[in-house]
């Protein structure tokens, strides 16, 4: 090519122009195209439900209105229990959870996090505590607590209820997970801020109290609300000690009318309870993000 | 005059390395002292020696002829009385410009609440921030945040203030406001002990100018001297590299 | 024990009719098959060709099984098959046994297995999604405690509502705890009969409800202290409300006939009998006591 060409190449404006088909997607094509896809996913997922050879079985065993209902609100005289009952004693045993969890996580926590000479053997209890639990599958310590402590005879301790005994067995596992959280965040709140406290002459604990932990409880909670969406499916654990929730009601229906359908009636129930959980933590994340994003 | 802060062959290891390596240097009242040295040089390590951010391994600090360095020093009180600002600001981000100059006289020195506040503001209203005290720091340019910052550590009325390279991550345009309020201090008699860049302030501010490199105080005079006449071949290389 | 919910219709008199309903039933599926005929096709109605796939839970108990080995043909289910299996003419090494939890025995879709024998109770809500055999038990259940508890000497009607019960999931003995004692404290279900047993043994449940013979074998044998002292006993058994165990099949499963015709087999030649005086007599004479 001439120098001359080149030139006239040069004044040649560029294209810019996205390739025809990627052009279908922009603007109101683009929803349109969205709405395509989600049909053609949607219907591909209901056309396998319903044509698969074993489709009709699992829609009855799994997805059957009557059996759904019927387990849903159970029947004593048959001695079917609830599996919205059975919730209830899901919800509340999480909520108490929830608050012990929030308490002994941050002892835990602190303890491990302090500096006094004094606290050695704590800091070293809470962290042999915390690697303990948190390599220990759940169901043992289960195990652990509600066939352990009956079997020691230790009077009041040994002579707890099904509910006490799971609520000690999720306190215990999912503090050890909620004191590392809390020392994550602890530990991401910079170091320039404790030093800015301290020169104030701030104590050890009003430096925490009032400067560390109310920024660490920012970073925090998207990661505490993802332990308490696992805390609250493993309220199902209960059922070990004989506890009926609904995992469980749903089991004894399964197993008298030999229909699964009360299952997915609990599945669904508890989907119920977490989705808001998850979308709230969702909208927590999102919004740290533009916080900083925004800072930054 | 009175001694306030004296330093005496204060030695500071990190490990094997020696950051301070027997510095010594005193602070009178009324008197502004400017470090000034290459990054690196320890200035920042004396100053956080000084409050007791650091501990130090060898020789004496001592605050109105008390011994820090003593086992039955609470360093919380001796901290009350020595201001410190950062060359990051440092402020609270979950506190409005108010709470954070606040934060020192309410939990650390217990003092009375509407008192207290009044006081704050009327330091807000001679930096020019009042009607700022309810925005958040990250609200503020770089220039307001850091003399909120001064007027933080000013707050717990100290006997002296402690400042590292306070307008280092200043934008340019910023840093001349800074400045004003630290001459503004030192006319008006506050202690300051003083880790800088800007030798001209320097020049204008300082009682006395020290010089430190790599740990050794390697001289210390008034401005004249160190600026015009320094003794050293170091103290000369320093100055012609920053001018 | 691994039963469910009773038949509930009509409590009264159930007793008599669970009676017919084991003549009448065998009765009626004998007319259209004869032995000479499901030898011939036994054959190609099995899962797996040439064996006879017996599926029973893992571990197995007493008096059902013997050492929890159901291929040794000792306890009254393992006894069972193989003389089915006899008079079906299919030979003893061609029994194979596979493992098969309660819990999977009911699942949709192809069963591995000819069929399930597992202490199994007939239910007419089960029977529509797996077809049973007919009777080869009729079971009553009773009541299992350590012989320390207040429950020993004090169980009235009225008595018996106060007490802590436990069970395993889906056992007939859960259904009736709820169904006819009704206790004021609701019953522990527990995944696994252990589970129930362990929960007896340190005292955590008063009593649990099970079939008498397996209950007998527990007071008799299975629960004991850490000195090997047996601690349970057997507090009495409830009138007959018309339970019996069935095998389980594959819903519709052609092999169910011949099966049955095989159980009528053994009934009418004292078959049945002998092998349930021979492993379960000396567990079933129990005090009945009236819930």
């Amino acid at each position: 090519m001439s120098l001359e060409q080149e030139a006239d190449a040069l004044q040649t404006p560029p294209r810019l122009f996205l390739p025809r088909r990627r052009q279908l997607l922009i603007g109101r094509r683009g929803l349109v195209a969205s709405t395509l896809s989600t049909l053609l996913v949607l219907g591909g997922l209901v056309a396998v439900f319903y044509l698969a050879p074993g489709g009709a079985s699992v829609r009855f065993f799994f997805f059957n209105p009557h059996h759904m209902w019927h387990s849903f609100i159970g029947d004593p005289r048959q001695g079917l229990s609830s599996v919205g009952r059975g919730l209830i004693v899901n919800i509340w045993i999480f909520l108490v959870c929830e608050v012990l969890v929030l308490f002994f996580g941050l002892i835990i926590a602190w303890t491990r996090m302090s500096q006094s000479p004094v606290l050695l053997p704590f800091r070293i209890l809470s962290t042999t505590y915390t690697d303990v639990f948190r390599g220990i599958p759940i169901l043992l310590v289960f195990f652990l607590v509600g066939d352990g402590l009956p079997a020691l005879q230790l009077g009041f301790l040994s002579n707890q209820s099904p509910a006490v005994y799971g609520c000690m067995s999720l306190t215990i596992t999912y503090s050890a997970y909620v004191a590392e959280v809390y020392r994550a965040g602890i530990n991401s709140v910079p170091h320039g801020q404790t030093l800015a406290a301290r020169s104030l002459g701030l104590t050890h604990y009003a430096t925490m109290r009032r400067v560390i932990l109310p920024q660490a409880v920012r970073t925090v909670i998207p990661p505490l609300l993802n332990d308490f969406i696992s805390l609250q499916k493993d309220t199902a654990l209960l059922s070990i000690f004989g506890a009926i929730e609904a995992v469980r009601a749903a089991g004894i229906y399964a197993s008298t009318e030999f229909n699964f359908s009360g299952y997915v009636v609990a599945a669904l129930l508890f989907l119920i309870l977490t989705i808001p959980m998850t979308r709230y933590t969702d909208h927590l994340i999102a919004r740290d993000r533009s916080l900083r994003l925004a800072a930054a | 005059m009175e001694t306030v802060l004296e330093l005496n062959a204060v030695v500071k290891r990190f490990g094997d390395n020696e950051v301070l390596r027997g510095v010594s240097l005193s602070l009178h009242r009324h008197e502004v002292v400017c470090l000034i040295g290459a990054s690196g040089s320890g200035k920042s390590t004396l100053l956080r020696c000084a409050n007791l951010l650091e501990t130090v391994d060898e020789g004496s600090i001592s605050l109105f002829g008390q011994s820090l360095l003593s086992p039955h020093i609470d360093p919380d009180l001796v901290r009350r009385h020595i201001g410190m600002v950062f060359q990051s600001f440092n402020l609270f981000p979950h506190l409005s410009v108010l709470e954070n100059i606040l934060i020192g006289p309410l939990h650390a020195l217990k003092r009375d609440g509407d008192e207290v506040r009044e006081e704050a503001l009327a330091l807000l209203e001679r930096i020019g921030l009042r009607d700022r005290a309810d925005d958040f720091p990250d609200r503020l340019s770089g220039g307001q945040q850091q003399r909120v910052a001064i007027v933080r550590a000013l707050a717990m009325r100290p006997s002296l203030l402690l400042l590292d390279e306070v307008t280092s991550a200043l934008d340019p345009t910023l840093v001349g406001e800074v400045l004003d309020l630290l001459r503004d201090l030192a006319r008006s008699g506050t202690t300051m002990l003083i880790a800088t860049h800007e030798m001209n302030f320097a020049r204008d501010v300082a009682h006395q100018v020290a010089y430190l490199d790599h740990g050794v105080l390697v001289e210390q005079g008034t401005p004249e001297q160190i600026f015009v006449s320094p003794r050293h071949e170091a103290t000369r290389t320093f100055l012609d590299r920053v001018r | 024990m691994r039963n469910l919910r009773i038949a509930l219709a009509g409590l009264v008199g159930v007793s008599t009719i669970g009676v017919a309903t084991l003549s009448s039933g065998l009765a009626a599926n004998a007319s259209s098959y004869s032995l000479a005929t499901c030898k011939t096709t036994i054959a190609a109605q099995e899962y797996a060709k040439g064996k006879l796939t017996v599926a029973t839970d893992n571990p197995v108990y007493t008096p059902w099984f013997v050492n929890n080995k159901p291929t040794n043909g000792k306890g009254y289910e393992s006894a069972l098959v193989y003389a089915i299996a006899k008079t079906l003419g299919v030979s003893t090494s061609n029994v194979n046994w596979v493992t098969e939890p309660f819990d999977s025995s009911y699942t949709p879709g192809t069963k591995k297995f000819d069929f399930d024998i597992n202490e199994i109770s007939y239910t007419a809500a089960r029977a529509m999604v797996v077809t049973f055999s007919n009777s080869y038990y009729d079971v009553q259940q009773s009541i299992v405690a350590l012989k320390t508890n207040r429950i020993v000497k004090h169980h009235t009607r009225a008595d018996l509502k106060t007490y802590q019960y436990g069970d395993q999931i889906g056992t007939t003995g859960l259904s009736f705890i709820n169904s006819f004692i009704k206790p004021t404290k609701a019953a522990r279900v527990y995944s696994t009969l252990d589970q129930a047993v362990a929960q007896l043994q340190n005292g955590r449940i008063d009593a649990l409800v099970i079939d008498t013979p397996t209950g007998q074998y527990m007071a008799s044998a299975q629960i004991t202290d850490k000195n090997k002292k047996l601690i349970a006993t057997q507090v009495g058994q409830f009138p007959s409300v018309g339970e019996h165990y069935g095998l389980l099949f594959q819903k519709n499963s052609p092999l169910a006939g011949c099966v049955n015709v095989a159980l009528a087999a053994l009934k009418t030649d004292g078959t049945l009998t002998k092998l349930q005086n021979k492993w379960l007599n000396i567990y079933t004479s129990v005090p009945v006591i009236k819930p």
